[in-house]
């Protein structure tokens, strides 16, 4: 797996723990772009499409949701796996049905978020090809 | 009611915290992991290190499990037109009643039973039926016994039953008596068990 050409969008209002995740992923040789707000990863993916965000649902200003919904109209290739928390069952399936790729709930398992992030791509890659 | 709703609102945000204080910990841990892993063999404390993160990994994991039993509670007192989960509702009860129990050194245990059953009343009222049936039980259980709680389906109603050696003497406690009334004002059935061991609690059926 060539995870250097990887482009993934980390968002989520918790500085410390989006900074480390993104770090360990780049110990694993995946570059990752970090934003801490919605209304960043709005820009930040109007900038420079990504393949996957991974998304907080519950942040200030823009949720999570809302977020996950303008994304899938303006880019509707790029995937999104939505971070969530207690109650995971009911955002999770809202999002999903609003286009979400999947859902995880914190704390992360690194291995399982890159999993999902490698499925998340070649499904990307598929409908890209797919839509050309 | 309206005191417990506002309660659990505030616990609820308040768990939604601790949760992100948890994942933090967890990543934060993760990469002195794996910074170890990178180079760590000429590390002196190496072993050392790698047990103080391991111990670190299973405090955040129960950390999570309260965390979650909390929130459930948080949302307990809400109710719902589908009533509440019967197993949902006695997996955040034992769990939160685990200490309690250990204190009484009463093991207290969920067993696999039915799960996906319902009843119209609100968790907080299953929780609060059950846990006073618990409660009951370890005033009366000898020290190192276990006290099982299962969920089954009994006539289409959702029961939750009780069961523990020598657990037949509870219903001649003064605590029976107020179990009894407490189930009565909930529409809750209460007999004993099948053999005249531990109790069962019929719960009423969910709205169709």
């Amino acid at each position: 797996m060539n995870t250097k050409d990887w482009k993934i969008l980390l968002v989520d209002d918790e500085h410390e723990f989006i900074t480390t995740l993104a770090e360990r992923l780049d110990l694993r040789g995946i570059p990752a772009r970090v934003v801490f707000d919605g209304e960043s990863a709005l820009e930040a993916i109007a900038a420079d499409e990504p393949q996957v965000v991974v998304l907080d649902v519950l942040m200030p200003g823009i949720k999570g949701l809302e977020v996950l919904e303008r994304v899938k109209r303006s880019n509707p290739h790029v995937q999104v796996l939505l971070l969530t928390g207690h109650g995971s069952t009911r955002d999770g399936i809202e999002g999903m049905r609003l286009g979400a790729y999947d859902y995880m709930m914190k704390p992360l398992n690194i291995d399982t978020l890159i999993e999902k992030m490698e499925s998340a791509i070649d499904y990307a890659r598929k409908s890209a090809k797919a839509g050309q | 009611m309206r005191d417990a709703l506002f309660m659990g609102k505030l616990t609820a945000s308040a768990t939604h915290e601790m949760q992100n204080i948890l994942a933090t910990i967890r990543e934060s841990s993760g990469l002195m992991e794996d910074l170890l892993a990178m180079g760590g063999e000429d590390f002196k404390h190496a072993e050392r290190f790698k047990k103080g993160l391991r111990v670190l990994a299973e405090q955040v994991e129960r950390g999570m499990a309260l965390s979650e039993q909390l929130n459930y509670c948080a949302h307990a007192p809400e109710a719902g037109p589908a009533g509440a989960d019967v197993n949902e509702a006695l997996r955040a009860l034992t769990g939160l009643m685990h200490r309690q129990a250990a204190r009484s050194r009463v093991g207290l245990e969920l067993s696999p039973g039915r799960t996906g059953l319902r009843t119209a009343l609100r968790p907080v009222e299953v929780m609060e039926a059950v846990a006073l049936a618990v409660e009951a039980a370890l005033g009366l259980l000898p020290p190192g016994s276990q006290l099982r709680l299962c969920v089954e389906e009994q006539g289409g109603l959702a029961v939750v039953r009780l069961f523990a050696p020598g657990f037949e003497a509870l219903r001649e406690t003064p605590a029976w008596t107020g179990l009894s009334a407490q189930a009565r004002s909930l529409g809750i059935g209460l007999s004993p068990g099948p053999g005249g061991l531990g109790a069962v609690l019929a719960l009423p059926r969910p709205v169709a």
